[in-house]
């Protein structure tokens, strides 16, 4: 008896048919996404292209006109409580918080409501210290954060996110304001999130960044989802700084494991498959006389990708 | 940590309370130091039982209500205009608690505001004296002339009651403000609003005394009352659980 194929895993995060309208101005059309769990989901496009509203509507702050968007198989606008359960969210950049209360009582308060989810355990004392130890912000917990600078800020928003161990997580230009450590922690923290399982859904502008850690990219451009980019099927290339490019290439090609080939002066561009074949195509080059004076991934170009894509869609 | 003891912490940290609660505090302490202020209210001062009368005869028609609606439409306001809002609806909890628990923390402050009027009173009527008197506080039977003699324990309930009365008079008002605020999203927008409907109510007068009777602003001197005063608290009271239940209704499905 054969095994059934496995099942893909249900998604976390389930946008369906979306619409939302102000009076008469429509600001979303027709948005269908999904996000499913350890899935790192980029929302991106122009200003004005409806990725705040979007984020709102998905987190239940703002009520579509029609559609339906379910967290966990909740939906968050019927069963808004038990959806939010498991969320973790920032919906402005910078996070806000209560000035007049330092980051520590800030964080304690979140703590406490999200205990109000039934069944959910209050966060306690160590995980608050643990979640500012990862942001950075030990130093400043015992301060108001009136006195907080944006970044901090930024940083305490997502501490405040992943206090209460989110299986989905939400946040809208997370890396707004920070610097480039402050980049790089936030990409860390979420790439270790979405390694433990966590659905991840971001808007941002930084497509070079989101590039190296997100698994799809979704193109938002005058409130519709014009395109859905998985980057991990784009992601197999490997370039190689050689003497000879164009031989190089077509010598790569001879090899089973290799699906496409081509040429970018002064490299020769194949698609491998896995990174475990790079020893392999190696081999194979020095092989054949080529002097291999690089090999490295050779990223999507993100960027130029959307600019075609919105400039097709304006 | 519930949701109210979170907004009374709040509330009491915001400015605008402590403002109110300062001045109400701070103003009858002047009473005893105003020579003219017998003559203005027409009565002669015999003793410090009379202060809480005169304080809630300047504060109850405009000031109380100014930072009843200011205060209160800054519970919604000003976490919409600090961003602090959306932070608390992403939680797991229920709008219908959240405004639940604003609510009634605009509703506890009224009750501040007078109790903060009545201890500034009783704190300047030492000055004048707090024995017993002939004569009345203003809040019991023949108003400042009274009865007869008055022991500080019989005065001491007139006040008691007198406040009570004066804070479920003013209830409406914080729970309209509550209404506006979910309505405005925005504390300017929302005190304006309430104090404009406070005020337009009262330009009602003109309108035949059946229709007066049902109006809240006919009922602000409900403290001051020796008759039954328990269909106008009913009243007043209605209005209250009106304003509220409006008001979580329109915070169930508002955008934020």
């Amino acid at each position: 008896m054969t095994q059934p194929p496995p099942e893909a895993p249900a998604p976390a995060l389930e946008v369906r048919g979306l619409h939302k309208r102000y009076g008469r101005h429509s600001v979303l059309h027709d948005i269908d996404l999904t996000v499913a769990p350890g899935e790192v989901y980029a929302l991106t496009g122009p200003n004005g292209a409806g990725k705040s509203t979007l984020i709102r509507t998905v987190t239940g702050l703002a009520f579509p006109t029609s559609g339906t968007v379910h967290l966990l198989g909740r939906n968050v606008h019927h069963d808004g409580p038990r959806a939010r359960a498991a969320l973790g969210a920032v919906v402005e950049a910078p996070a806000r918080f209560h000035p007049e209360f330092t980051g520590i009582q800030n964080l304690r308060m979140h703590a406490g409501l999200a205990a109000m989810a039934p069944g959910a355990e209050r966060p306690d004392m160590a995980r608050i210290r643990e979640v500012l130890a990862l942001l950075e912000l030990t130093r400043m917990a015992d301060r108001r954060v009136g006195e907080y600078s944006l970044g901090q800020r930024q940083r305490l928003g997502v501490a405040s996110a992943i206090l209460a161990r989110p299986r989905v997580l939400i946040l809208d230009e997370p890396t707004s304001g920070l610097d480039a450590l402050g980049i790089g922690l936030i990409h860390r923290i979420v790439t270790d999130l979405a390694a433990e399982g966590c659905a991840v859904l971001l808007s941002t502008h930084h497509l070079r960044e989101i590039a190296t850690y997100a698994h799809r990219v979704g193109i938002l451009t005058g409130g519709r989802l014009v395109d859905t980019v998985d980057l991990r099927s784009r992601q197999a290339a490997y370039r190689f700084r050689v003497n000879d490019p164009a031989g190089a290439a077509e010598h790569l090609r001879r090899l089973p494991f290799v699906g496409s080939v081509g040429t970018r002066t002064p490299y020769a561009l194949a698609h491998l498959g896995d990174e475990a074949r790079v020893p392999d195509a190696l081999a194979h080059l020095a092989q054949g006389g080529f002097r291999v004076l690089e090999a490295a991934p050779d990223h999507f170009d993100l960027y130029e990708y959307y600019r075609e894509r919105v400039e097709v869609a304006v | 940590m519930t949701l109210f003891a979170l907004e009374l912490r709040k509330l009491l940290r915001r400015r605008s309370a402590r403002l109110g609660l300062a001045v109400c505090f701070l103003l009858p302490l002047l009473w005893p130091w105003a020579p003219r202020v017998e003559a203005l209210f027409g009565i002669e001062l015999v003793s410090g039982w009379q202060l809480p009368a005169v304080s809630l005869g300047v504060l109850v028609q405009f000031l109380l209500p100014l930072f009843i609606a200011v205060t209160c439409a800054e519970l919604i306001g000003s976490e919409v205009s600090g961003g602090t809002l959306a932070p608390l609806l992403l939680r797991p909890v229920n709008r219908t608690r959240v405004l639940t628990g604003k609510l009634l923390v605009a509703l506890l402050y009224p009750l501040l505001l007078v109790l903060a009027t009545v201890a500034g009173s009783l704190l300047a009527g030492l000055v004048v004296g707090l024995g017993p008197f002939t004569g009345g506080t203003g809040l019991g039977p023949g108003f400042f002339q009274g009865v007869g003699t008055l022991t500080p324990g019989q005065a001491l309930g007139q006040v008691l009651r007198a406040s009570f009365l004066a804070a479920v008079m003013l209830l409406p008002v914080a729970s309209l403000a509550v209404l506006f605020g979910v309505m405005y999203l925005n504390t300017a927008a929302a005190a304006l609003a309430t104090l404009a409907t406070l005020n337009i109510l009262r330009l009602f007068a003109v309108f035949p005394e059946s229709l007066q009777r049902l109006l809240p602003t006919s009922h602000f001197d409900l403290y001051v009352r020796q008759a039954d005063v328990t269909p106008g608290l009913i009243l007043l009271l209605i209005y209250t659980l009106g304003f509220g239940v409006l008001a979580a209704l329109a915070f169930e499905r508002r955008d934020v």
